[in-house]
């Protein structure tokens, strides 16, 4: 069952091996169609407000490192090619955008004629822009599989492809409206706006924003490209229903329930910000779960054949099956050797990684075994020979208890700055 | 010349699939959207509710454009239509003071691009005394005429704009309808 629901590629992505599939050149006409039509956009903004837009651009631009950063870390076992996260965020941020503006305007002008003004005002956002952008977005994930079917292997493979694309789609669009808001604000080139902007898109919506629903889409994708031991009928189901779900949740986010919010203060405000975005977090956070699980087993398994202490042990193996066991091992490194302990583990669960990686399309190179060596010589001569997760020291509890408490008050002075307060 | 095969030529097709529904997306819906009506007929001898508690009284004659108007419970925005000219009140909740609202209208019509404010701006007041400042701009081709007050924690924008001849003809009816401008006196 976990043979199924994970099937490595034999080849990589590059450039050059793009550049020979055919649906690439289309899917890169794609591209430039979209740059030519942001960038205008870009210029027409900066070209008014200059210091705005290159506010908002560095802004969000930051904002982008630690969203690339944990989605590219989601599927750390066998990661995906650079060339493929970048095409993923370049759709979400140029063809998705591009495409999505002139549509979701189109599709709420027509809420309002064929409903009402007041329809339009309280539910056109809520069902034009998922309408449209998800779709978008949907295709971006559709494209990667075109070009480079062999690279979405797991249902995990989905989800990093679709949170890329949703995370180029979010950057792009929280930019054009933070220079939007300095328009309204109509006190010429300030970045005030923007920095409001940045607080409410960027801070306090980002996390159940775009990148998540186009995690959920990119799921179903996935399963719908992995599973070809399921009904066809059956997978297609499955995209479906992760695409409906990515819909609902954008509808949900945007509709005017709980609009007048559940009192005044920021409170209240975290208490709608909770309960409009927590339902879609909490579901993909359970999918990602499963889907690294059901991967890591797969991989576990390949490496657990090696038998060999100097290349993997026992506990090694139980750490690399889990995110939070990976990281706990990498802690205790750090506790025991320093940083340079700590980095050695990390290269050496990299190492462990690629050799399961190519240990299941065919026999691994001995440079890769050589490499697994030349780490694990390292971290003995640090004092600490295997990468396992250690016991549950105080300093991380604190470290811990600190952040949460840092992150509360970050909140509450976002939410109060906000207006919330 | 290479061959392509049966898995590319798939992948191919399945591109310009996504290239149609990206067309349909982008060219079909705004195409489906221009072919119905953006306007409507507006009774002009009953307030029209903006949004945010404001009502107006439209001219006669008018269309409503359902395109624009957006009416919601803190902001409103409506649009009239009288031939070429354009008749736009929006709200928005604001902290200031009238010549804050004022400078901030005028710094909004001059960021676009070939329009400039004209004249000194006077004060006006509506039939149910808000006070408001008026002022005149003019764009290519354009003319145009704003007025702006301040009432209960939101500010009310009104502007028209058309060809000067049209304008001249539209803006006693204008005028007598922003005169009608009421709030409902509740604080935002």
């Amino acid at each position: 069952m976990t043979a199924a629901a994970v099937r490595p590629s034999a080849g990589g992505a590059r450039l050059s091996a793009l550049a020979r599939v055919p649906a690439f050149w289309v899917v890169a006409a794609l591209l430039l169609a979209g740059a030519i039509r942001m960038a205008q956009l870009a210029g027409r903004l900066a070209g008014t407000y200059p210091i705005a837009t290159a506010a908002a651009v560095v802004l969000f631009g930051l904002l982008t490192v630690p969203f690339w950063l944990v989605v590219a870390e989601l599927d750390f076992l066998e990661r995906e090619p650079i060339e493929l996260l970048v095409l993923a965020f370049a759709w979400g941020g140029l063809v998705a955008t591009s495409v999505s503006i002139p549509a979701s305007t189109a599709l709420e002008d027509l809420v309002a004629k064929l409903g009402s003004p007041h329809l339009a005002a309280d539910w056109g956002a809520a069902l034009a822009a998922p309408s449209v952008e998800e779709t978008a977005k949907t295709l971006g994930v559709v494209a990667i599989v075109l070009v480079a079917r062999a690279q979405v292997n797991s249902v995990l493979d989905g989800v990093v492809y679709g949170a890329m694309v949703g995370l180029g789609f979010q950057i792009v669009e929280d930019i054009v409206f933070a220079v939007g808001a300095v328009a309204l604000a109509g006190q010429g080139d300030q970045i005030q706006p923007v920095i409001a902007t940045f607080l409410l898109r960027g801070f306090l919506s980002g996390v159940w924003s775009h990148t998540l629903f186009g995690a959920l889409v990119g799921a179903g994708i996935g399963y719908l490209v992995v599973r070809r031991d399921r009904r066809p009928a059956h997978r297609l189901g499955a995209a479906l229903l992760a695409f409906l779900g990515a819909w609902a949740s954008h509808v949900l986010w945007n509709s005017p329930l709980l609009g007048d919010g559940l009192g005044n203060g920021a409170l209240a405000l975290l208490g709608v910000l909770l309960l409009k975005g927590l339902p879609p977090l909490a579901l993909v956070l359970v999918l990602v779960r499963r889907a690294h699980d059901r991967e890591a087993d797969y991989y576990v398994e390949r490496l657990n054949k090696v038998c060999d202490p100097e290349l993997i042990t026992e506990g090694e193996l139980e750490a690399l099956r889990s995110g939070a066991k990976r990281a706990a091992a990498r802690r205790y490194a750090g506790e025991r050797a320093g940083r340079a302990g700590r980095r050695a583990v990390r290269r050496l669960q990299s190492a462990q990684a690629r050799l399961a990686v190519e240990l299941s399309q065919a026999a691994a190179p001995a440079a890769t075994y050589d490499d697994v060596r030349e780490h694990r010589k390292l971290l003995r001569e640090l004092g600490h020979p295997e990468a396992i997760a250690g016991p549950r020291s105080w300093r991380h509890t604190a470290s811990t208890i600190v952040t949460t408490v840092v992150a509360i008050a970050v909140l509450w002075v976002a939410l109060s700055a906000l207006g919330g307060a | 010349m290479a061959r392509i095969t049966r898995r590319e030529l798939m992948s191919l097709l399945g591109a310009f699939g996504v290239v149609a529904t990206l067309g349909g997306l982008a060219f079909g819906l705004p195409a489906i959207d221009r072919s119905l009506p953006d306007t409507r007929p507006v009774r002009a001898d009953e307030p029209y509710v903006i949004g945010a508690g404001v009502t107006v009284v439209p001219p006669t004659g008018a269309t409503l454009d359902v395109t624009v108007t957006r009416p919601g419970g803190s902001t409103g925005t409506a649009l009239f239509r009288l031939g070429s000219v354009q008749y736009q009140i929006a709200v928005r909740p604001f902290d200031g003071d009238l010549r804050a609202a004022g400078e901030r209208l005028r710094h909004r019509i001059t960021a676009t691009s070939g329009y400039q404010v004209t004249g000194p701006q006077l004060r006006v007041a509506t039939a149910g005394g808000l006070d408001g400042l008026q002022g005149g701009y003019s764009a290519p081709g354009r003319s145009g005429r704003y007025v702006v007050f301040v009432a209960d924690g939101r500010t009310i924008e009104v502007t028209i704009s058309g060809a000067d001849l049209d304008l001249g003809r539209s803006l006693p009816q204008i005028e007598a309808s922003t005169r009608t401008l009421q709030t409902d006196g509740r604080d935002r």
